[in-house]
């Protein structure tokens, strides 16, 4: 069988909601479909599930010609050697150009075994793709010094790429999917892994992916109190507090609060970065801010460039004046 | 019980080298551990004082290598080898992860755990250790924040993300990712230093793990850097000098914003 289409793997939560990276990924899917001839788009739902039609439809909104449905109800929660084994066989079954997955932690996982099993290439968190030469999909990421960009091509079918959540726009368009049901024999797979307890976590304050005002710390501010200085303007403003990976590595952030590539990609209405130095892997998790604020004492900094507002001084003096001047507004 | 750790070298610098076919030149670089693998180490070691277990340790890359499996011997692992061929420079994760799993089959055969860090810092993709797992079909589990208990038939485990803590029984043998700043390792004592110096760090090629030359390095990564640019996204947006402009000044306009 000739490879065709793009298959999307569309996770969905505990509550049988669609992922928003999954309508991302169907959006920028769409995109790709038109560069190469005769190509549709697949969506692989696996669980257990009531409501399929809903699913269909928004699936579908979002660009779907296919809804793949694998159900049973083994499959009610996530299980990682269930899914990624089925997921595996979708492929093979109806085998794609391009497998595009979400880079959640269940997505990687998946990502990983897939494309092992079909022995193809996988490219993690994209910041693009595109269509290149010879029809091959086109990836784009940071390489590893953080100040060039690398297009990566893959010469195996099917092409894998996974993408963070953020990345791309999700846009709903007028379209119907069809359903495909598959029957895929789960008595086959030997489940070695068995979940004894499990505790979902709430959403906690520091979920920055939807954050409207975010201030951001780097190195600059891992010391003294720089980083105390951060969450004394960020109560101010009702901002969340986040950092780039070096602030994660100094333990003054949590993972779940480091932004960029291997982080999270975040589009606040504004974003204030303070002692980072703009990093491709930092740059491309704040590309989708609305307004970009920088305090850096290092003007030749790479990150101004993505300023809107750039602040040339050095943090430790400018943010006490800063929260000085939110407090004197708060006053009037 | 044996338990094998593969780490691997990072580079130290920012200061990168590209090689003609647009990879990054580790021959060129000063390389250190990665630093989530000292901890997959430091699992091991623990597992290893609770057990009688024999904990080798595995990397693949260039000659200078050596280096950190030095460092792992000062830890205190019984063993470390070194995977090292021409043929093996410019795996992808595919490739590599052929590799390792070939180094299981063939060198260490009866191994019951295959524990890793959870990604490497300069690629970040936390892949290599699921590909080796699905390779060799064994199970696997990501971001291990605790090792609960061992025994020779299963282990059991934490897995925490943000969004969610599992307690997992998996039976084994099996493949751990170790989550970053939960094992803090060990810091070696001058004895281990002087063990690591004098110890003999056997090097295996793609014959002694029958791989193919097709299926490892450039020609067996299926993925491959196709042109390497600088982003030029700017924003053009106001400069100010905190030197010249008072802040209050500057707030005025950052208040447009908010
Ligand atoms: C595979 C991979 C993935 C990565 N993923 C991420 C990621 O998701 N997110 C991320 O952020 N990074 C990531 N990185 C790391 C990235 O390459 C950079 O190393 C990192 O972003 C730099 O962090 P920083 O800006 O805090 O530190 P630095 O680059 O050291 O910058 C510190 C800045 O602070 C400024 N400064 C110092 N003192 C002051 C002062 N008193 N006042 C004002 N300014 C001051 C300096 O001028 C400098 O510009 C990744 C790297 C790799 C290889």
């Amino acid at each position: 069988m000739e490879p065709n289409g793009i298959l999307i793997y569309a996770q969905t939560d505990d509550d049988n909601r669609i992922e928003p990276v999954v309508k991302e990924l169907l959006t920028k899917a769409c995109s790709l479909k038109e560069k190469i001839w005769n190509q549709r788009i697949m969506a692989c739902v696996i669980g257990e599930r009531i409501n399929y039609e809903e699913m269909i439809k928004e699936l579908g909104a979002y660009g779907a010609d296919e809804v793949i449905i694998v159900s049973d109800n083994r499959l009610k929660t996530y299980n990682k050697t269930y899914y990624s084994e089925i997921f595996t066989q979708i492929a093979k079954n109806h085998p794609p150009r391009i497998i595009l997955i979400g880079a959640t932690s269940q997505g990687k996982d998946i990502a990983a075994y897939v494309s092992t099993k079909l022995e193809t290439g996988l490219t993690a968190d994209c910041t693009d793709l595109d269509i290149g030469e010879a029809n091959l999909l086109l990836s784009t990421r940071p390489t590893f010094g953080g100040q060039l960009t690398a297009d990566i091509l893959c010469k195996t079918f099917p092409q894998m790429a996974t993408v963070q959540q953020n990345i791309f726009k999700a846009e709903k368009i007028d379209k119907t999917a069809v359903a495909k049901f598959d029957w895929i024999d789960i008595d086959k797979i030997e489940n070695k892994i068995e979940v004894i307890n499990r505790v979902v976590k709430k959403n906690s304050s520091e979920n920055i992916a939807n954050a409207d005002i975010i201030v951001a710390g780097g190195l600059g501010a891992c010391r003294d109190n720089g980083f105390a200085l951060i969450h004394e303007l960020a109560r101010k403003l009702n901002a969340s507090v986040a950092g780039t990976r070096v602030a994660f590595e100094k333990g003054y952030i949590l993972k779940s609060q480091q932004v960029g590539q291997s982080g999270k990609i975040v589009a606040p209405k504004v974003y204030i970065a303070v002692g980072i130095s703009g990093a491709d892997q930092q740059l491309v998790g704040i590309k989708n801010s609305g307004k970009i604020i920088v305090i850096n004492n290092d003007k030749n900094a790479p990150i101004f460039k993505y300023a809107d507002i750039g602040i040339v001084g050095d943090l430790f003096k400018v943010l006490p004046e800063l929260i000085k001047e939110v407090d004197k507004d708060k006053e009037v | 019980m044996n338990i094998a750790v593969f780490i691997k070298q990072v580079p130290d610098t920012t200061d990168v080298k590209w090689t003609v076919n647009n990879n990054i030149d580790r021959t060129k670089m000063d390389s250190v551990i990665n630093p989530v693998d000292k901890e997959a180490i430091e699992a091991a070691l623990r597992i290893k004082e609770q057990l009688d277990a024999k904990v080798t340790v595995v990397t693949m890359g260039p000659k200078k290598a050596e280096d950190v499996l030095k460092e792992a011997v000062a830890m205190g692992v019984d063993d470390a080898f070194l995977l090292c061929d021409s043929k093996f420079a410019g795996s992808d994760t595919l490739a590599t992860s052929k590799v390792l799993s070939a180094s299981i089959k063939e060198l260490l055969p009866d191994t019951k755990l295959i524990i890793f860090g959870q990604s490497a810092q300069d690629g970040e993709t936390g892949q290599t250790g699921p590909c080796v797992a699905a390779r060799l079909n064994l199970p696997s589990v990501g971001h291990v924040s605790e090792i609960v208990e061992i025994t020779e038939e299963k282990i059991t485990v934490v897995s925490e993300t943000d969004k969610e803590k599992i307690t997992l029984n998996v039976t084994l043998p099996a493949v751990l990712c170790i989550y970053n700043y939960v094992y803090p390792p060990r810091i070696p004592r001058v004895c281990g230093y002087v063990k690591a110096q004098d110890y003999n760090y056997v090097t295996y090629n793609m014959y002694d793990i029958n791989v193919m030359d097709s299926e490892t390095g450039l020609k067996g990564s299926p993925t491959y850097v196709s042109k390497v640019f600088k982003c030029n996204d700017t924003r053009n947006g106001m400069l100010f000098d905190a030197g010249e402009t008072s802040v209050s000044e500057i707030y005025q306009e950052i208040k447009k914003v908010l």
